[in-house]
């Protein structure tokens, strides 16, 4: 739901049409006339900056994964879902016992003694956090304006309007990603990516995704390239003798790169073409950047984070000062089986993101690279027997050295599934579906502050962010949260 | 069920999503009023005739009139093949068989060495395309035109396919084990699911006629003639006769089909 139409904007109406002047050539995308968009470059980028957005498909549990540890909480939450006796595990409630080695200790202690601990398999994280390393954005989700309990539930839609199809897995992975539902073709890395393709002598190279296709990364002008987790694929029957062939081969070059006039035939030409122009340099530049830091192994993510980290080591020879990547993980709806399969799926996170924060340290750039977590939604906190059910706001991690870290950002909810007028019922709109106290937007908007977005460009990646922060009346709900300092 | 079976926006959202799978991916609204009409309606009074409803996807006019090849502002018709689809046409066309009987093809959803996609494992309960999905940064983005297949399409997925293709068509599926259900290593490790080729490699001789045939199987005779002349002088590059050897043979037959299933206009359905 865009409430302001972002494509008025002049500097990115600019972007647009340049992208289409390129686009609309044969010519590989090596040859976008960079020159022509220097009068768009938004940063001065001198040095390096990127942004990692690992995302949880599924829709991640916040309450088994930033979990609520000082005693009342904790025994609300064992309580409401299902716990034993003494604080032991039931239900899908973790045990407390199993909490005291993923504790955070936050600088600045949490009022009301509120106090949280990762899931048990999460102790990379933890470790980052304590370390300051690491910081957790509490309760954060798609807002359009900020909202209480009683606006949410009001029949006012024109005043209080609401992220559309809330509580869907296919359109709040895109509203995450572009603040719009299924159908986005423009996501906030991407736009963060049209800002930053003047910084890069290849522009290709700006959104780079090492996962299945996602909207998060495509902008006006940006492109979202694909690698694999094993590197840039060539194309044999381009690069050699097709069964002893050079015919074949030189045809084959042709065919599959040749422009169409069918718009769909054309269209996939043009992404076979980028996949071979762009091969040979991530083929080279992956080849002279290697890791000594471990990467898990049985672990997709680690894989994903490892080729990230090795692009970020091949960034001189790619020539990129400005980049945004994405990777994922899948398998987090879990509606059945949350106590038997949500430890691995956090472990693999946990132990993912901390290799990859190592290696950020091995290449020097820890400061310099920042990764953070989304999702669809956060997950009930009520059980539903041997799970919990869509959602809206979850918890999520932000990692890197200039992350404002060992700290907690945003409010803690209540602990609660009630529904009556008290106070503690109006931080979630039924059965513990946390309503967002930070919007996707702020969250955001931090990063991409720090990322190098100027105040004025904020609004043309995030289109509902003039509704939060001082500017707007909104004090309460600030356009920099402050945990990129 | 039977409220939601009766409700009167399943016609269209069935329908709308039959024909993207069959037929094209931005179906007119009109195609899509009359494949719900059949669906409301099959003409007898029943509501929910599948018969009648793919009947009415299939011989609808926009799905076989020559508009949808040539037409004027046509040049969005049709859907991409999926890759799994291009796979299975290609062992039914030329009735490739498992030697063991196994049929044991693994899992193919690696994009980056196989199709990235293999039955029954998409990455999520959606299965692998949006019906509303629309390629990003494309000409389709600007006016919100959905091409579902594109989903699975990427830097890494075009060449993973087109790596794939080139050893399957040529030698068949490597499969490990053929003889046992498991995927452990042993001594009947090989090319178990293969095709004979047989009515391709009697024309190897004549590439023209080759090529020809499989355009016409492979994508309804809607390869372009400049493609396949492409292709007809690739193969003559390397002088295949009669008397050629099976050898050589197959791999003028395995380098034309490997051309034929890289080509857009193959790859493209209209």
């Amino acid at each position: 739901m865009h409430l302001i139409n972002p494509s008025l904007h002049s500097r990115r109406a600019f972007l647009r049409r340049s992208g289409q002047l390129a686009l609309t050539g044969t010519a590989l995308p090596f040859a976008l006339n960079l020159a022509a968009m220097g009068e768009a470059a938004a940063f001065d980028a001198s040095d390096y900056k990127a942004l990692v957005c690992v995302f949880f498909y599924g829709g991640n549990d916040y309450a088994n994964t930033v979990v609520t540890y000082d005693d009342p909480s904790y025994n609300l939450y064992s309580t409401i879902r299902g716990g034993g006796a003494g604080q032991s595990a039931g239900g899908i409630a973790l045990a407390k016992s199993a909490l005291a080695l993923t504790l955070l200790n936050p600088t600045t202690a949490l009022a009301g003694g509120r106090q949280y601990a990762l899931h048990p398999a999460m102790t990379g994280l933890s470790g980052l956090f304590n370390a300051g390393q690491a910081a957790v954005q509490l309760n954060v989700g798609p807002l359009v304006v900020p909202l209480t309990r009683a606006q949410y539930n009001s029949a006012d839609r024109k005043t209080y309007p609401l992220p559309p199809k809330l509580f869907s897995h296919n359109d709040q992975q895109s509203i995450w990603q572009s603040s719009s539902p299924e159908g986005s073709t423009i996501g906030w890395g991407g736009n963060l990516g049209d800002l930053a393709l003047a910084s890069n002598s290849t522009s290709l190279f700006t959104c780079i995704n090492v996962t299945g296709n996602a909207v998060f990364l495509s902008g006006d002008s940006a492109l979202s390239y694909q690698v694999s987790s094993s590197g840039a694929v060539a194309i044999n029957a381009v690069k050699s003798n097709v069964y002893g062939s050079a015919a074949v081969k030189t045809a084959m070059a042709q065919l599959v790169q040749q422009p169409r006039t069918h718009t769909l035939e054309n269209e996939y030409n043009k992404v076979t073409a980028r996949a071979l122009g762009a091969e040979a340099a991530i083929t080279g530049g992956l080849a002279s950047s290697t890791l000594a830091t471990p990467f898990p192994a049985s672990n997709s993510l680690a894989d994903q984070l490892k080729t990230v980290a090795r692009l970020i080591g091949a960034r001189s020879s790619l020539g990129t000062k400005r980049q945004v990547f994405f990777v994922s993980i899948g398998g987090f709806d879990l509606h059945d089986n949350l106590i038997a399969n949500h430890p691995a799926l956090l472990g693999k996170v946990s132990d993912a993101m901390t290799a990859f924060y190592n290696a950020t340290m091995e290449l020097g750039v820890a400061s310099k690279v920042t990764a953070f977590t989304a999702s669809d939604f956060g997950r009930t906190l009520s059980s539903n027997g041997d799970g919990s059910d869509h959602g809206w706001g979850s918890h999520h991690f932000m990692v890197g050295g200039a992350v404002q870290g060992k700290a907690f950002y945003g409010s803690a909810p209540p602990v609660s599934v009630g529904s009556t007028t008290a106070a503690s019922d109006q931080q979630h709109v039924g059965q513990g579906r946390l309503l967002p106290t930070t919007s996707v937007d702020q969250y955001a908007a931090t990063l991409a502050k720090w990322f190098g977005v100027a105040d004025r460009e904020m609004a043309g990646i995030l289109p509902n962010l003039t509704k939060f922060g001082t500017a707007a009346g909104r004090a309460d709900y600030p356009v920099n949260v402050g945990f990129m300092g | 069920m039977d409220a939601l079976f009766n409700h009167p926006n399943v016609g269209p959202f069935f329908g709308k999503q039959m024909i993207q799978r069959l037929v094209t991916s931005n179906p007119s609204p009109a195609y899509v009023a009359r494949v719900a009409k059949a669906f409301n309606d099959n003409g007898a009074g029943v509501r929910g005739d599948l018969a009648a409803v793919f009947a009415a996807v299939l011989l609808d006019d926009d799905a076989r009139g020559p508009a949808g090849l040539s037409g004027a502002g046509q040049n969005g018709f049709g859907k991409l093949r999926e890759p799994m689809v291009r796979l299975v046409q290609w062992a039914r066309t030329f009735g490739a068989t498992s030697s063991r009987g196994s049929w044991k093809m693994g899992d193919l959803s690696n994009p980056a060495t196989q199709l990235g996609q293999s039955p029954l494992r998409p990455g999520s309960v959606f299965n692998f395309f949006r019906p509303g999905y629309v390629p990003p940064s494309t000409a389709l983005s600007a006016s919100q035109t959905p091409a579902p297949e594109f989903q699975l399409v990427n830097e890494s997925s075009v060449a993973g396919y087109l790596n794939y293709l080139q050893g399957v068509v040529r030698n068949g599926i490597y499969v490990n084990a053929p003889d046992v259900p498991n995927n452990a290593s042993n001594a009947n490790n090989g090319f178990d699911i293969t095709a004979p080729y047989t009515a391709e490699l009697a024309l190897a001789a004549d590439a023209s006629a080759l090529v020809k045939r499989l355009g016409l199987l492979l994508s309804a005779g809607q390869l372009s003639a400049a493609n396949q002349t492409l292709i007809v002088n690739a193969l003559n590059a390397t002088l295949v006769t009669a008397a050629s050897t099976d050898s050589v043979k197959r791999d003028r037959v395995a380098a034309a089909v490997l051309m034929v299933m890289a080509a857009s206009d193959y790859l493209i359905q209209k």
